[in-house]
């Protein structure tokens, strides 16, 4: 099967970089939530403009609220 | 006719600096035959003919098959010229190396002392002079100075050191056999899947190097940022301001943060403590290569090729001593106080020099790192003869004051803490000063030391904390491996030697494995590195590499037999290269895939100016066969932006902007022309500008006639 985002071969749903980057977003998630009290979607917008955010990470946002998960 | 002694060096300039040294009268005959220069010198009644090489003149090829086949097991040495199309002037240098070996009965090897130079020497003596390499003699050397190429030539080695050619023959054998089978496959996959050639290559230490770089490269695109705050106070103390830095340096929560600038916003803080210390700070230890690479890119910012390049340049100069060295040691032979004295001459020196000079006894500071062949690098006391360039100067000088720093003393330097507590929370102001220069003095100005200097401060003392501010800060992605920092772990992980790890980055550059002085890998390095992980994971494990490199260091030492290393690594190439042949379809749709996209990548030029959401691009019209430049979003009926090129030369997006409009600038290069940096915008104003000054130019022109 294809990775949605890169067409690379996936290992689970994504290929290996997405879903490492996958695995980073979900974990991050709680400290982000601990910091600010944000919700899901705010966390999404909030890494998709941050500068540090990796590009893999990037495309896996932009993804995700694209398929408004 | 009288017989000659024949000495063959690595280079043209080493042979000059050769022949000058043990001339009696220190003026060589310079001649030139074929384009190969040589010296004919005489040393009493003994006429010598000294003759460099250019680097490697005899390298490895294939005896049998094909150039597009793999696996290749059969191999031979052979003149360059057989294997390199650019090689043809080395059939003019061998030829003269057996005319001149005619006319010898003594032969002398004085190429560079490590495993590339005693190769070389080898294999002229071996097959351009027939055979001489049992009876050839072997001059050592650190340095071109005369009084030591002198003694090297009075007292040579009674023969070559053959341990050290065989460990040099085993490492290129290797590396030819895994460099020309994997890079042959990887190629070949791709090729036979797409029709169109791209040379993708990789090796022994080239794979693992891009193991590292794509690890890096992975957590990089990967990386998730977590936000986290600090907290700064401005502090003023007899009427100056300070800046101190809370106790924590992260707090998880905002909320946090926000109460904590609150409770001490304009509160008076009491100095609770103060914690004074004290550090001796040893002398740095003398350079070896790498060390030599590390700090000149750090502070000049030159590439380890780059410095590599500069530090022979110096050695042929005999201002330096034998760069590629893995020595961190100086050992008392060279003489310290005569290199120091010598050193004294140049106003610049002198007085740190008569310092050291002043010291009973010189003992320098030394890493633990050794070299058989070489000690670390020194200058040799000589002066420039000739104007050094700018980088060359550097380097020079860098090199001038470590040698004096590592026989200075140990400096001292005191840092403060002093903690300030202000409504139950604290703050800390940092101070640092240096106490006693020591070696730092002759180091100078290649310190990296600032001093923050603090006021006379007393426990107990009141202050008012005059701004407290809150910082929004994030968690940052590892940093990217640059060339320099890069070389240092292939160093730390023991893989390449000094002479071959710069070279093996620039073949990544070279390859468009990666890019940028920040190192970033392409899609290409990354595809490449998995597809070399899924099918011969083995070649790009470090520990293999090092493995091997162990056991080539064995050979040296007598404990390893070339033949069995040889006999391994063909053992372990030919089941893992039948494998990747099945599986060539399936690795060569993917290399072509990548391969195809970085070479749009490289023809995008920027975003469109007129839709914004489409790329422009260097497009070839079927229909005229012009190139021009286009939108992406035309191929989507968005968009009709287009915009001319020149036809003639090649064109290619540059990552730089036009100074006037801000658009992207397009180089186009022509055969025999400069390069010439295109603006495509037709409204810049700089084309504005060009074009009003012809026509006033044109008009003074009808006027005056």
């Amino acid at each position: 099967m294809k990775c949605e985002i890169c067409n690379r071969e996936t290992v689970n749903e994504y290929c290996e970089l997405h879903e490492k980057a996958n695995k980073n977003i979900v974990e991050k998630y709680n400290a982000w939530n601990k910091a600010l009290s944000i919700s899901w979607k705010e966390y999404l917008n909030e890494i998709a403009k941050n500068p540090y955010t990796g590009s893999s990470a990037k495309e896996l946002v932009e993804h995700l609220m694209k398929i408004g998960e | 006719m009288e017989k000659c002694t024949l000495i063959i060096t690595e280079k043209p300039d080493a042979a000059q600096r050769v022949a000058k040294a043990l001339d009696n009268k220190e003026k060589p005959k310079k001649i030139e035959e074929k384009g190969v220069p040589y010296f004919v010198a005489n040393r009493g009644e003994k006429k010598l003919v000294v003759v460099p090489a250019l680097g490697h003149l005899y390298t490895i090829v294939q005896t049998q098959g094909k150039r597009n086949y793999y696996p290749i097991f059969n191999f031979k040495w052979a003149p360059r010229y057989v294997a390199e199309r650019g090689a043809k002037q080395i059939r003019a240098w061998i030829q003269v190396f057996s005319k001149l070996a005619r006319d010898a009965d003594q032969f002398i090897e004085a190429c560079d002392y490590d495993l590339e130079g005693s190769l070389i020497g080898y294999c002229i003596l071996k097959y351009a002079c027939g055979d001489k390499e049992a009876t050839a003699k072997r001059m050592k050397f650190s340095t071109l100075m005369k009084s030591e190429l002198e003694k090297s030539y009075e007292e040579p080695l009674p023969q070559l050191d053959f341990a050290l050619i065989e460990t040099g023959k085993t490492r290129h054998e290797v590396d030819w056999l895994y460099g020309i089978n994997l890079s042959r496959a990887l190629t070949l996959a791709a090729k036979h899947w797409s029709g169109r050639y791209t040379t993708l290559s990789t090796g022994r230490v080239q794979g693992p190097t891009l193991r590292f770089l794509v690890g890096r490269e992975r957590e990089i695109r990967c990386f998730v940022p977590t936000p986290y705050w600090d907290i700064k106070a401005m502090i003023e103390i007899q009427g100056s301001t300070y800046e101190a830095e809370y106790e924590r340096k992260e707090i998880e929560k905002k909320v946090e943060a926000d109460t904590i600038v609150e409770k001490c916003r304009g509160k008076i803080g009491e100095i609770e403590k103060i914690n004074v210390k004290n550090f001796r700070q040893i002398p740095p230890i003398p350079f070896d290569l790498g060390k030599l690479q590390t700090e000149a890119y750090s502070l000049f910012r030159y590439t380890p090729r780059r410095t590599a390049g500069i530090a022979e340049r110096l050695y042929l100069d005999a201002l330096i001593s034998y760069p590629r060295t893995s020595s961190q040691k100086l050992p008392p032979i060279i003489n310290y106080r005569a290199i120091l004295k010598a050193l004294s001459k140049e106003p610049a020196y002198r007085k740190l020099a008569s310092e050291l000079l002043e010291k009973e006894e010189l003992k320098p500071r030394e890493g633990t790192k050794e070299d058989p062949a070489h000690p670390a690098v020194y200058p040799t006391g000589n002066l420039p003869t000739r104007a050094l360039s700018e980088p060359e100067r550097k380097v020079w000088d860098l090199i001038v004051r470590r040698f004096m720093a590592v026989f200075g003393e140990p400096g001292v330097k005191q840092s403060m803490r002093v903690c300030i507590k202000a409504n139950y929370h604290h703050f800390y102001l940092h101070g640092r000063r240096i106490l006693k220069e020591g070696w730092m003095h002759f180091y100078k100005p290649y310190i990296r030391a600032e001093e923050v200097l603090l006021p006379p401060l007393k426990e107990g003392e009141k202050m008012r904390l005059k701004q407290v501010t809150r910082e929004d800060k994030f968690t940052k992605p590892p940093p990217r491996y640059n060339p320099s920092s890069l070389l240092k772990k292939m160093e730390e992980e023991g893989i390449g030697t000094k002479a071959t790890r710069a070279d093996i980055i620039e073949t990544l550059y070279n390859r468009r494995y990666v890019t940028d002085e920040q190192i970033e890998v392409t899609d290409l390095g990354i595809d490449v590195f998995e597809t070399l992980q899924e099918h011969c994971p083995e070649v790009i494990s470090v520990e293999f590499t090092r493995g091997l490199e162990e056991k080539m260091g064995q050979v040296q030492s007598g404990n390893e037999k070339r033949e069995n290393i040889l006999m391994d690594a063909v053992n372990q190439l030919k089941p893992l290269l039948e494998e990747f042949k099945q599986k060539e379809e399936t690795v060569g749709q993917r290399l072509s895939n990548v391969i195809k996209r970085a070479r749009m990548q490289e023809r995008i030029i920027g975003n469109c100016p007129n839709c914004g959401t489409g790329q422009l691009m260097i497009l070839y019209s079927r229909k005229t066969r012009k190139r021009f430049i286009g939108c992406t979003n035309y191929f989507k009926g968005l968009c009709k932006t287009s915009f001319p090129l020149p036809q003639r030369g090649t064109a290619k997006p540059l990552a730089k902007n036009c100074k006037s409009c801000g658009w992207s600038l397009v180089q186009i290069r022509m055969r025999g022309r400069r390069l010439w940096e295109l603006c495509f915008n037709p409204k810049c104003p700089l084309k504005e500008e060009r074009r009003k000054r012809v026509e006033m130019r044109d008009l003074q022109q009808r006027n005056g006639k």
